[in-house]
């Protein structure tokens, strides 16, 4: 399946903003967030579609997957 | 009743179908509580005392420093070395001697944070660190208090209204704060010196707009902001029934220090 992943702000350093990317069906957001390395500690919001989502939801053909890091300073 | 003066200072709010002398004595009469007299800090406290908001608390216990001024606007040259708290307060009061300031000069934790909030109607996180923001967070939702959230680095903030029981909370959305290190501080990673007066502002705008009971608060929705691509985006977030503190089966009954997400120095200034 092909789903669309949009990264922001410090991920996108060395990877992408906007790529295509393909994965066998079914497969967890969490198992995107790994193959992309980025530290699991340092995610901060996901959204699935324009929704929140959960690092254990499935990806379906089409979707898109936005991953934003925490962001805590003041 | 508002002096003549008065009327003078707030005439552009008393103009205002939604502030008029009725929404300005609601704010003379609101209490704010802002944690943080930092980036964020700053533009709150300017704009809720210039606004007329009767009775701010302040806490921070750091102390100004030279790197700080580049960003955080309250404070001035020659109040490096003061309290942080002491410098918003001179300032704001210079600024309009209507307001009450009260500063705690305190970090916020789970043993303080229910009594420093307590007489206030609106708290607003501008604190720099995980482990504050997730004390403020479950404080508020335990008293039921409703606040802002904010957060800043480098190029990117994000804010979030939290009106307890109604709509999500911090933790709704982040479940836990992340191991400490493990995201950058602005001191570590940097930050670009007008972005806490964006997100700051709409922080304090916040605040004000609930004094009046007026518009529509930014709850439900995550405002990220890109300062960088001059993008702002907005994200719905649902209250999550597995939210540990606000959800159907809460694990967070009580305050308890995040002490994972603590840095070193938190730690032993909370001994």
């Amino acid at each position: 399946m092909q789903i669309t992943v949009k990264l922001f702000a410090t991920f996108r350093a060395g990877r992408f903003a906007v790529e295509p990317r393909t994965y066998p069906p079914g497969t967890p957001i969490v198992e995107v967030i790994r193959e992309l390395d980025i530290p699991e500690a340092q995610i901060g919001m996901i959204m699935l579609n324009n929704r929140h989502a959960e690092p254990e939801q499935e990806l379906h053909e089409g979707d898109n997957l936005s991953l934003f890091p925490l962001v805590g300073g003041g | 009743m508002l002096t003549d003066e008065q009327i003078e200072r707030y005439s552009r709010h008393i103009m205002l179908k939604e502030v008029g002398g009725k929404g300005q004595k609601k704010l003379f009469d609101g209490k704010v509580m802002m944690i943080g007299a930092g980036g964020l800090g700053s533009p709150i406290a300017l704009y809720l005392a210039a606004a007329g908001v009767g009775t701010i608390g302040i806490a921070d216990a750091d102390v100004v420093d030279l790197s700080n001024l580049q960003r955080q606007i309250a404070h001035h040259t020659r109040d490096i070395g003061t309290p942080k708290v002491e410098s918003a307060k001179a300032k704001m009061t210079a600024m309009n001697p209507d307001v009450t300031v009260n500063t705690y000069e305190t970090w916020v934790n789970a043993a303080n944070v229910r009594e420093i909030i307590a007489g206030y109607d609106f708290v607003i996180d501008g604190t720099d660190n995980f482990a504050a923001k997730f004390v403020i967070n479950d404080a508020c939702v335990l008293a039921g208090k409703p606040y802002s959230h904010g957060g800043i680095l480098q190029f990117d903030g994000q804010t979030i209204t939290v009106q307890p029981g109604e709509s999500a909370c911090y933790r709704c959305i982040f479940p836990t704060p992340p191991p400490k290190d493990a995201i950058p501080t602005c001191s570590r990673a940097g930050v670009i010196g007008v972005l806490p007066g964006v997100i700051g502002t709409i922080q304090a705008t916040e605040a004000v707009k609930f004094l009046l009971g007026k518009g529509e608060l930014l709850t439900g929705r995550l405002l990220t902001y890109n300062a960088l691509r001059m993008k702002f985006r907005e994200v719905p977030i649902r209250k999550n029934p597995r939210c540990p503190i606000c959800g159907d089966n809460p694990t967070i009954t009580d305050l308890v220090d995040e002490l994972d997400a603590m840095n070193v120095c938190d730690i032993q200034n909370n001994k």
